[in-house]
């Protein structure tokens, strides 16, 4: 049997943590720079307040619901994540625990006798919830893509089913499926869901189950189709992930806070974009050899952003794969400068690493100089330096002292979990 | 710390150290001796905290619990696993505020007691807005 655990509106809780008199209030939470709203509780979703729309044409209903609102703030999203995967772990051996996503992880609950699954799931329930202070939702069935429906199932009762559904026979599985929406299945996106209804006739999950494998072969994106309808039929056939697997791409993209009129801005701005991604390179032990610069600029007629591929991008295969920050950044510079156009408006840019080994499988090449050794020392010291004192206390020169360009979050919570100088104060 | 369930999640960082880490490990001259004895130090986080993913720091403000050598700008180390009985100092949540004090769980009332003379103890309404939010469980204070 599988399992999925899924945070209730991850970043609302993890803002309501500290905040006992919002327990009942409307929360969201906005995007960097305070654009839109990423995050809604319950409370939020019932008054209607959309996702889509940006958060300014929304304010007068925020308002007149007292509404509490935040900017995103990661670092507390991050350490209360981590919080939640390290009890999952405390609880099921690690190797049973896959971290699907910042609030979301897959379970193994293979070794747990039948008849416990659902005393277990309610026990995890509470157990995260009284450890961590955040709310989850477990869904418990055969395969990976049933225990998702049973999450969402959860999510959808949360009073008949105190945030946990199992399914765990044949005759819920089928009566679970035949209710549910075919579009709303894992894996099934909205282009596919019209399809399905249009072309085949197929609205229920129920009647995708009992399409044929070789249909799904054909009509449902080959392979991926064919799983698809197998895990609907309670044949476990997506394994739960090696959770060390590597990153096959590393990426860093922001939004400006202000957007960008200056080659030195950008230049800035991309290379503390380039530390930011090398960092997690190193993280995982690996050196990348392909390197990306892209720029976003504002649109033109009716468009909010613009990107030309043939213009705002440029790469360059690096000559030898490595994850040192100084020899990307002097890799990334000429990028940029080829990139700038005097007098456009930048909202938005991003690097992205790929064609990433494993660091000891470097291969040399024999025209380009040794790894130096003395590079990563300084890595390593570097690394260690900003993860110990926080905040990137040693940055490179290039990646700019003053920062005009970081991210706007005018309403951001303390980083109670983080810092010792915004510790919550309690009387 | 009395008897509290071990959940086995405590700091385990400081037991975990590579040959490479000791540093007399390639000492030329009788450092070699020792290295078989080599252990880590003394690390205050194994001591301090006892389920890592349940464990949250706080700083006091105010005279409320300084009968119970809590001052006013103190860290108090805050566990969300441990289950509150009564005579624990806790982290209260009450009617959306947030309050530390000695918890009194009586046959069927609650009372939240302060440990100085300046405040007086608060009898939690049945009906209000109470949950217990974490137990204190150690302080650390700057002498």
């Amino acid at each position: 049997m599988k399992a999925i655990i899924d945070c209730n509106s991850f970043y609302c809780s993890c803002e309501r943590l500290y905040r006992p008199d919002l327990w009942n209030r409307p929360v969201v939470v906005l995007s960097n720079n305070d654009g839109c709203i990423i995050a809604r509780s319950d409370e939020a979703k019932t008054i209607g307040l959309s996702m889509a729309a940006p958060y300014y044409q929304q304010r007068d209903q925020i308002v007149k619901n007292k509404v509490a609102v935040f900017s995103s703030n990661y670092h507390l999203y991050g350490d209360l994540s981590m919080r939640v995967m390290d009890t999952l772990r405390t609880i099921l051996p690690p190797h049973c625990v896959e971290v699907y996503s910042v609030d979301e992880a897959f379970l193994d609950l293979s070794h747990l006798p039948p008849s416990t699954f659902h005393l277990f799931a309610k026990e995890l329930r509470q157990t995260v919830e009284m450890w961590t202070g955040i709310k989850v939702s477990v869904g418990v069935a055969p395969t990976k893509v049933l225990a998702k429906m049973a999450n969402r199932l959860a999510k959808k009762n949360k009073a008949a089913s105190d945030c946990v559904w199992v399914l765990d026979s044949p005759e819920k599985i089928d009566e679970a499926l035949s209710q549910f929406d075919v579009g709303d299945l894992w894996g099934i996106g909205r282009r596919y869901a019209d399809k399905l209804k249009d072309q085949f006739g197929i609205t229920t999950a129920h009647q995708l189950k009992q399409m044929p494998e070789a249909w799904a072969r054909k009509h449902l994106g080959g392979v991926v189709g064919m799983r698809m309808i197998r895990e609907l039929n309670g044949e476990p056939s997506i394994p739960l992930k090696d959770p060390l697997e590597q990153k096959k791409m590393i990426a860093t993209t922001r939004m400006f806070g202000k957007p960008v009129y200056r080659l030195e801005e950008l230049r800035e701005a991309l290379a503390s974009f380039v530390s930011r991604a090398a960092e997690k390179l190193r993280r995982q032990g690996c050196a990348a050899s392909h390197l990306d610069v892209f720029v976003v600029t504002n649109g033109r007629a009716g468009e909010q952003y613009h990107y030309d591929p043939r213009a705002d991008h440029r790469y360059v295969l690096m000559p030898r794969a490595t994850s040192l920050t100084h020899e990307i950044i002097a890799y990334a510079m000429p990028l940029v400068d080829d990139l700038f156009r005097d007098g456009m408006k930048y909202l938005k840019a991003g690097v992205t690493l790929s064609m990433i080994v494993p660091d000891s499988e470097v291969q040399q090449n024999l025209f380009t100089p040794q790894q130096n050794v003395k590079g990563k020392a300084l890595m390593e010291a570097v690394d260690n330096l900003n993860f110990s004192m926080r905040g990137d206390v040693v940055k490179y020169v290039s990646s700019g002292l003053t920062r005009n360009w970081k991210m706007r979050q005018e309403m951001r919570s303390q980083r109670f979990t983080t810092r010792w100088e915004e510790l919550y104060e309690v009387k | 710390m009395d008897g509290e369930v071990f959940y086995g999640a405590a700091y385990k960082g400081s037991k975990q150290f590579r040959q490479q880490e000791v540093r007399t490990a390639d000492a030329t001259g009788f450092g070699a001796a020792a290295d078989d004895y080599a252990e880590r130090g003394i690390d205050l986080n194994e001591q301090l905290v006892r389920n890592k993913p349940a464990t949250f720091f706080m700083r006091v403000r105010g005279d409320a619990m300084i009968g119970a050598g809590i001052h006013d700008g103190d860290v108090v180390i805050v566990d969300r696993s441990i289950k509150a009985s009564s005579g624990k100092v806790i982290i209260a949540t009450l009617n959306g505020e947030m309050l530390i004090r000695r918890f009194e769980k009586g046959f069927n009332k609650i009372r939240l007691i302060p440990d100085t003379s300046k405040l007086s103890p608060i009898e939690v309404d049945p009906y209000a807005d109470f949950s217990v939010w974490g137990v204190v469980t150690y302080v650390i204070h700057a002498v």
